[in-house]
């Protein structure tokens, strides 16, 4: 009787030490794809803020504030129209976070020349549009855009487009 | 003897079942994470955005008509019809040129800059107005394509950009 009842003591050890040993593995295994998939989140998160961006420069361009609209002769697409997005900057308050980025810059590629920020005093003789001056410390997305504006010429106004790049920058999440 | 056997045998098959357990358990986990959906690397919105936006671009060409200046897909139309500017240049010479200059300016394409190479290729159903190329080709690529009609006829425009 004692040694069956030693035996089955010896039996109950053994499973206890079994049953420790299989929920630690198990308890590893689950720490490691937890701290993987953790890991991803943060990942995902950042890939998410970056497809939000591209999608957004890609839509911007046709957005009302800066579309050329009719002005150019016909419906266009991915044009910006410069001169409307210089009266937008005298008026950039109101939109400081309706698109929730920290800067918009429209710069001006081609045909190539000095930087200079655009002001209302040398309009349209610069190619750098500040929209926004915060801070940038995040990751920036561009696209094509074709810059137009009406020109005039002996008091001719004409069309004149040109390429450019808009440029919008988001602030890096921690 | 024969039942200590037994439970022997019985203690085996349970720890071989634990063993199998736990590696289906971590190879399911392993394929999980290995078959991430993986980021698209190759992303062509801007090659698009860029036809678009080239197409939009006032040359400095005049057409002999008019007092217009001429966009780059007015241009396409007036070399494609063998025309002249307004100063008597081939407009298929300022079409190569300005394109050169808007790519040059637009993508720094060498062997020290992500970009290895660009193609270029402007044709109609019939014939091939206008091909650029530069730098080496690979297998990594963006690429956007603009089809448009020009009197009938339809134009594409490709632009494919290396890296």
């Amino acid at each position: 009787m004692v040694r069956t009842n030693k035996k089955g003591q010896l039996k109950l050890q053994q499973m206890i030490f079994m049953i420790v040993a299989v929920t630690l593995l198990f308890s590893i295994v689950g720490l490691f794809f937890v701290s993987l998939a953790l890991s991803g989140i943060k990942e995902d998160a950042i890939m998410l803020e970056e497809k939000n961006a591209m999608l957004l420069v890609t839509k911007l361009a046709n957005s009302p504030e800066f579309s050329c609209g009719d002005s150019f002769g016909g419906t266009r697409i991915n044009c910006l129209d410069l001169d409307k997005a210089m009266a937008l900057k005298e008026n950039i308050a109101k939109y400081s976070n309706f698109w929730g980025v920290s800067t918009i810059e429209i710069r001006k590629i081609y045909p190539a020349e000095r930087e200079t920020i655009c002001e209302n005093s040398n309009y349209p003789d610069c190619n750098v549009l500040k929209l926004f001056s915060k801070e940038q410390n995040g990751f920036s997305i561009s696209n094509f855009v074709a810059l137009c504006r009406k020109e005039s010429n002996n008091g001719q106004i004409y069309d004149k487009c040109e390429l450019g790049k808009i440029i919008v920058s988001y602030e890096k999440k921690k | 003897m024969k039942k200590r056997n037994k439970l022997g045998q019985e203690e085996l098959v349970g720890f071989g079942m634990i063993v199998i357990l736990v590696s289906v358990i971590l190879v399911v986990f392993l394929w999980l994470s290995i078959n991430k959906p993986v980021k698209d690397s190759v992303e062509s919105y801007e090659v698009e955005s860029f036809i678009q936006a080239i197409l939009q671009y006032n040359t400095d060409c005049i057409a002999e008509n008019n007092q217009e200046y001429l966009s780059i897909q007015d241009m396409i139309s007036i070399c494609y019809n063998g025309e002249r500017c307004s100063d008597d240049r081939d407009s298929c010479n300022v079409l190569n040129s300005t394109l050169k200059g808007i790519i040059k300016e637009s993508w720094s394409v060498g062997e020290d800059t992500p970009a290895k190479g660009y193609n270029l290729d402007i044709l109609s159903d019939i014939q091939e107005i206008l091909v650029l190329n530069q730098g080496s080709r690979t297998n990594n690529y963006k690429a956007g394509t603009q089809i448009f009609d020009m009197s009938g006829r339809e134009i594409k425009l490709s632009f494919k950009v290396y890296y």
